[in-house]
């Protein structure tokens, strides 16, 4: 703002040439600041010691060397120490550290990135929008954190200066010689996952504000999904990656030549989420397990890349396709040269000829007409070459198979590919075909000098679901961002009188165990159990990619709504912001609990009080952990699948140790046993039933009613006895009072405890919290 | 695995099937539906010699007997006893048959009283499931979930003759219970109940539900509140003995007050009942709706939570609502469940419906026969007007009592909209007419003032000259604030 003023007269002032310059204006808003605005590593240690002494790092060594410097290589492990002076635990907790780090900084460069698009295109001032009326508390993370409340597009930049600041000083501390006490690393890597949050809600509500995507809206549109549903008679553009503007520049320019039923566009990941936000006509091919099997299948003529999991060897795949690879960030370049300043002719004839196998395109709207007009001329002449063998060449390979099993060991699902070999080459070929739901698609089976005969176990698993492929038509519902307060303010009765058991949210990637489909199977179970589901990225694919036995999709079958049993698709991974905006939203609504830079109070409210679970069944990559680790923080546990063990470490209550399990009643200021609720933050399922028999327990908390806790026990118990034949060991743990015992059970409960010697909790319904400062009861 | 109390039911039973919906091809048979002249179900409390505990009877066909995929008039009486169990009570004990009987595999039970509507799934009939099994599943429910239920005993009627002939009873008991749920006045109980379940999530608040006041959430009426409170004297919901009335017209007692004070650890000490202002009522969250005072007319504006859209005074009901959640007591401002729109009682010391100038239309149609006759055509919708100055001339075309109050509001302070104009014009001009404030606050609009420290009148000036005043930030605050809140 700039100000001049040859001759200023006011009642208390007078001025000549007068020039005033505002630098930013940031306008002060009502709620009071709290303790911790923009907080550094420091600010929120007590609060992570808290819940770090309820739930102990339980160290999971999937390496036991140290080779980040040039003493080690170091063996840590039976208790040896490092060069550094490092030990197993410091090492683990900073890897785990590492890895948010590079979570929280691909988030953060993701939003930065995002942000200077839209300022450049939409301005400073463009205001934020994430709900209309029915959206008050727009930006709850931010708020909460950094004490900001965000009016405009701009303001977003002082939330990003914050977070880069303090990311920059979490990764410092990973450096050899830094930090050396296990549970400050654990400290840090909860920062780098609050900071994470924040940076994940800057890019989505910047992008749900400025590119006009549904708003908070539970009638979000239905999106095709499925590598059956693209239409392979057009030229296709495939869009892979996390950041939309250049997919967007695909859809205004074939919005712009009116070219939108000639061509195709379809979409792997999270852009495709975040594409079919803004454009009805895009379709999405799959979650990223699908990435090589579709560039595979040839139907895609043109390829264009963002950033985040996208393969590295895309250009490679891309060729062996004849497929033009187009990257648009210079986080990917992919080696291609920079044509960001040439005109769109010669880049657009230089691909059509051939002369170069893709080009790098820092500019989205340039990128995307490239992308339309070489798909157009090149459609034709490539005729979708694919490399997906028919049936009769898949049985011919089969019979070349030794049965070494060193595709075996190099799957990382362990899947069971000579045996299938062996039948497909006697001519069935189910068993092969079947492997093609549990496969993750990465291909290390057909890595040079796996197989010593040659044999491709991935492309024939291709070739032999070749038909069910091509009928692989779904729907999805369209990211629809922010959870509506008014609809937080609808189920809070429900709630309270038991009749929502909880919040379940199903995030995460696709590295899963087995198929997909277990992401659906506990969709659909605790949709029908009335709990409410939110979902985003890969997951929120997983759970379209499933028939009920109405043929429907279960987005079909079930309401967008944030309320008992519906399915809320958030949108993409920056959108997992909105689930924890709803949690802290809760706070404020029901309790009045002030968010402004006031983290602690809020995150002790949500642990004690929302009975909310995470579930990421096939988190693989470095963001998921950082998400994570920002739910922790809030105190809201996280479940994941047998593949997470690699992330190194859990975060486990010991529910056999009373002291573990107190919490201060905030109208007395004494301290009461609740139980072990929730009783860890962070563990690994091996199977989808314990994953399933996990959920109503994590969902338990200290403030539950009555009606609440029987409600949750009543699933817990139902599953427990449907998928392992009997009832929980641990069930007395949980039961308060008589009043919490299902009515359905009484009988068989009270025998139950009866036998294990259970007497009723002294205080059932404490105000609870973990932070002193917070009793309410007067002195004396 | 069939295990526990229902180990001899063919069938499982359990709340995980309550919503389970059946199929017309899945289905055996419908029992009641709108298909079916008579059905009802009803729920009777008896002396206890006239009660046989565990008795299942079955008057007309079983299920397997009645003819696949038929529609047939069906009744379900369950008599129970018990020496605490009061007839008025009946209402809340039968609604429960809802979900008893939802949770049984393969049944499902869709509204209640002389509307129910029954299906039976094929699967379940196969498996032997019979409504003597229904019956056992009834009575063992009553008894596990309330104590104070001594006996049970369950008839079923399957004989259209014999639903015919029982139907005018029951519409009989139906009729005589609604009379006096609406005819009990909060002036004829000694009792109200209190109910903190809220506080799992909203520490402070407390509700206090009398016969003319649902609890806010609407789901709580003060026979549930009875009804609950002797099922478990010890849980959330209790006895509130009112004492001594301080003030009939606004709703305050003794009791009351005392009872709010020790269970909200006195962050609440009174409650007035059927107003606004002053002491209202706290609400947590959950709210159906919430009245808002509007100074321009000095009327209050109801909006409710489904209602898109800002409200007559340009702000949404998130926002208003954010005003007043929480177990607070914002003057002005009040959350409201719709059952307490229907009751005389309503904002009673601010001049009830007479002192209502808007309401959505969706609003207005539930509570529409509550609303009083000579009114009612007079508060605009937002159809009607969009803004507070359209709303000042709808009134005044229509006459809204609230333009020139009557006496009787009068007596109540209210100045009405012409009182509130002639207030104004008797003013200084200076004060800008009051838009709407941004952030829901009451009333303040944030105008931008240039405040200087100290400067109490206008005893100096600041002369600058060429000056170049370069400020990286400008941070603009309400000015009232100053001083508050440091943080670090």
């Amino acid at each position: 703002m700039r100000i001049k003023a040859d001759e200023l007269q006011l009642p208390w002032l007078r001025a000549k040439g007068l020039e005033l310059n505002l630098g930013r204006v940031v306008r002060e808003w009502e709620e009071e600041e709290g303790p911790t605005p923009m907080p550094d590593i420091a600010s929120l240690r007590e609060w992570d010691k808290k819940l770090l002494r309820r739930y102990k790092p339980f160290y999971l060594p999937f390496c036991d060397l140290c080779c980040l410097c040039t003493f080690g290589k170091c063996d840590l492990s039976r208790g040896k120490r490092g060069g550094c002076g490092i030990d197993m635990g410091g090492q683990l907790s900073r890897i785990v550290l590492l890895s948010c780090c590079i979570g929280a900084s691909t988030h953060c460069g993701h939003a930065r990135h995002m942000l200077d698009e839209l300022i450049e295109k939409y301005g400073r001032d463009h205001p934020l929008d994430v709900g209309g009326e029915n959206v008050y508390l727009e930006a709850p993370t931010i708020r909460l954190v950094t004490g900001i409340k965000p009016r405009t597009l701009g303001d977003l930049e002082d939330v990003l200066d914050y977070c880069e600041t303090e990311l920059v000083h979490l990764l410092s501390c990973t450096h050899t010689g830094q930090e050396g006490d296990n549970l400050d690393f654990e400290s840090k890597v909860f920062h780098a996952g609050m900071i994470d949050h924040v940076v994940m809600e800057v890019a989505d509500i910047a992008q749900i504000s400025a590119y006009g995507f549904p708003k908070a809206d539970p009638e979000a549109h239905l999106v095709e999904l499925g590598m059956g549903v693209i239409d392979r008679s057009k030229p296709v553009i495939l869009v892979i990656g996390h950041n939309v503007p250049p997919a967007i520049g695909v859809a205004n320019y074939l919005a712009r030549e009116n070219l939108e039923d000639q061509v195709e566009v379809c979409g792997i990941c999270c852009t495709a989420i975040d594409l079919t936000r803004y454009s009805r006509k895009a379709k999405i091919v799959g979650p990223i397990s699908f990435q090589l099997r579709f560039v595979r299948s040839g139907v895609a003529d043109v390829i264009m890349v963002d950033e985040q999991c996208i393969r590295a060897d895309i250009l490679r795949e891309a060729q062996k396709v004849n497929a033009v690879l187009i990257t648009t960030h210079y986080k990917n370049f992919q080696g291609l040269p920079d044509r960001t300043r040439d005109p769109v002719e010669g880049i657009v004839k230089d691909l059509v000829e051939g002369k170069l196998p893709g080009v790098a395109i820092l500019d989205s709207e340039k990128a995307g007409e490239v992308a339309v007009r070489v798909a157009m001329q090149i459609a034709p002449r490539r005729r979708k070459m694919g490399l997906i063998p028919p049936e009769e060449k898949v049985m011919e390979e089969a019979r070349r198979c030794t049965s070494c099993f060193s595709c075996v060991r190099a799957c990382p699902n362990t899947l069971p590919i000579p045996q299938a070999l062996a039948e497909a080459g006697k001519g069935d070929l189910k068993p092969l075909s079947e492997l093609y739901e549990p496969c993750v698609g990465c291909g290390r089976c057909e890595q040079e000098g796996i197989c010593p005969v040659g044999i491709k176990p991935h492309t024939l698993i291709l070739g032999a679901h070749r038909l069910e492929t091509a009928e692989e038509r779904f729907k999805m519902r369209a990211g629809r961002g922010a959870i509506q307060d008014v609809e937080i303010r609808r189920v809070g009765q429900p709630i309270v009188m038991g009749e929502i058991p909880g919040v379940l949210a199903l995030v995460g990637c696709s590295n899963f165990p087995g198929s997909w489909k277990e992401v659906a199977r506990i969709a659909e179970e605790f949709a029908r159990r009335k709990y409410i589901l939110c979902t985003t990225g890969c997951s929120a694919m997983a759970i379209g990619m499933y028939r009920d036995e109405n043929g429907q999709s279960l987005y079909e079958t079930y309401p967008g709504v944030f309320d008992a049993g519906g399915i809320v698709n958030c949108g993409s991974c920056v959108a997992n912001s909105h689930i924890a905006g709803a949690a802290i939203k809760i706070a404020n609504i029901f309790a009045k609990r002030r968010l402004r830079s006031n983290y602690e109070e809020i995150a002790d409210y949500i642990h004690n009080r929302v009975g909310a679970v995470g579930v990421a069944w096939g988190a693989y990559s470095q963001k998921a952990s950082s998400i994570a680790s920002g739910f922790w923080r809030l105190g809201v546990p996280v479940i994941v699948g047998p593949h997470g063990s690699k992330y190194r470490r859990a975060l486990l209550g010991r529910k056999e140790d009373p002291e573990a399990w107190k919490v201060i009643d905030a109208r007395t200021g004494k301290e009461v046993y609740v139980g072990p609720v929730p009783e860890h933050l962070f563990f690994m399922a091996e199977t989808v039933e314990e994953a399933m028999v996990a959920i109503p327990k994590l969902c338990m908390r200290a403030n539950d009613t009555a009606r609440g806790r029987s409600m949750k026990l009543n699933h817990y118990i139902d599953l427990h006895r449907k998928l392992f034949g009997e009832l929980p060991d641990d069930l007395h743990l949980f039961v308060r009072t008589a009043a919490d015992i299902p009515v359905t059970m009484k009988d068989e409960v009270m025998a139950f405890l009866k036998e294990k010697g259970w007497k009723e909790f002294e205080n059932p319904n404490p105000d609870p919290t973990l932070v002193p400062r917070l009793v309410r009861a007067k002195e004396g | 695995m069939k295990s526990g109390m229902f180990a001899d039911i063919p069938v499982d039973v359990g709340v995980v099937y309550e919503g389970e919906r059946i199929r017309k091809g899945d289905m055996h048979a419908e029992l009641g539906g709108p298909d079916v002249p008579h059905k009802f179900e009803l729920l009777r409390v008896r002396p206890s010699d006239q009660v046989e505990d565990g008795k299942v009877v079955v008057v007309g066909p079983e299920l397997k007997d009645i003819p696949e995929g038929s529609k047939t008039p069906f009744a379900m009486l369950v008599e129970v006893s018990g020496k605490d169990l009061e007839e008025e009570m009946e209402g809340v004990f039968e609604r429960r048959l809802h979900y008893f009987t939802n949770w049984v595999e393969g049944f499902m039970h869709l509204n209640q009283r002389n509307t129910i509507w029954c299906r039976v799934s094929k699967k379940t009939v196969q498996k032997g499931f019979t409504l003597k099994h229904l019956g056992m599943v009834i009575i063992r429910l009553y008894h596990s979930e309330c104590p104070i239920i001594e006996k049970v005993q369950v008839t079923f009627y399957t004989d259209p003759a014999e639903v015919e002939r029982l139907y005018p009873e029951a519409i009989k008991v139906y009729d005589a219970r609604d009379a006096r749920a609406r005819g009990l006045k909060d002036e004829e109980v000694d009792v109200f109940y209190g109910c903190t379940l809220c506080q799992s999530f909203a520490p402070t608040h407390v509700c206090v539900i009398t016969p003319q006041r649902y609890a806010n959430c609407g789901a709580i009426s003060w026979f549930d509140g009875r009804a609950a409170s002797r099922i478990d004297p010890k849980g959330s919901i209790y006895e509130v003995k009112i004492g001594k009335v301080i003030d009939p017209l606004k709703g305050e007692w003794e009791g009351a007050n005392e009872s709010v004070k020790a269970k909200s650890l006195g962050a609440v000490q009174r409650v007035q009942l059927y107003t606004a202002f002053g002491y209202p009522h706290t609400s947590c969250g959950c709210f159906e709706a919430v009245a808002f005072y509007i100074p321009e007319v000095d009327g209050l504006g109801i909006v409710h939570r489904d209602f898109k859209g800002p409200a007559v005074n340009g702000v949404s009901f998130s926002t208003m609502a954010d005003s007043t959640a929480g177990g607070r007591q914002v003057d002005g401002f009040h959350g409201l469940s719709f059952e307490y729109m229907r009751s005389p009682k309503f904002l009673q010391a601010d001049g009830g419906w007479k002192r209502v100038v808007w309401i959505p239309k969706e609003a207005k149609e539930r509570v529409k026969d509550f609303i009083p006759k000579e009114v009612v055509d007079k508060i605009p919708t937002e159809e009607e007007v969009k803004n507070i100055e359209e709303l000042k001339a709808f009134l005044k075309e229509h006459n809204h009592p609230i333009v020139e109050p009557s006496e009787d509001l009068k007596k109540l302070g209210v100045k009405g909209l012409k009182g509130v104009e002639a207030e104004k014009a008797a003013e200084a001009p200076a004060e800008a007419a009051g838009g709407v404030p941004a952030e829901g606050v009451p009333v303040m609009a944030p105008t931008l003032t240039v405040g200087v420290p100290g400067a109490g009148g206008m005893e100096f000036e600041i002369i600058l000259k060429n000056a170049r005043i370069f400020a990286e930030k400008m941070i603009i605050r309400k000015a009232e604030r100053k001083g508050k809140g440091e943080g670090k």
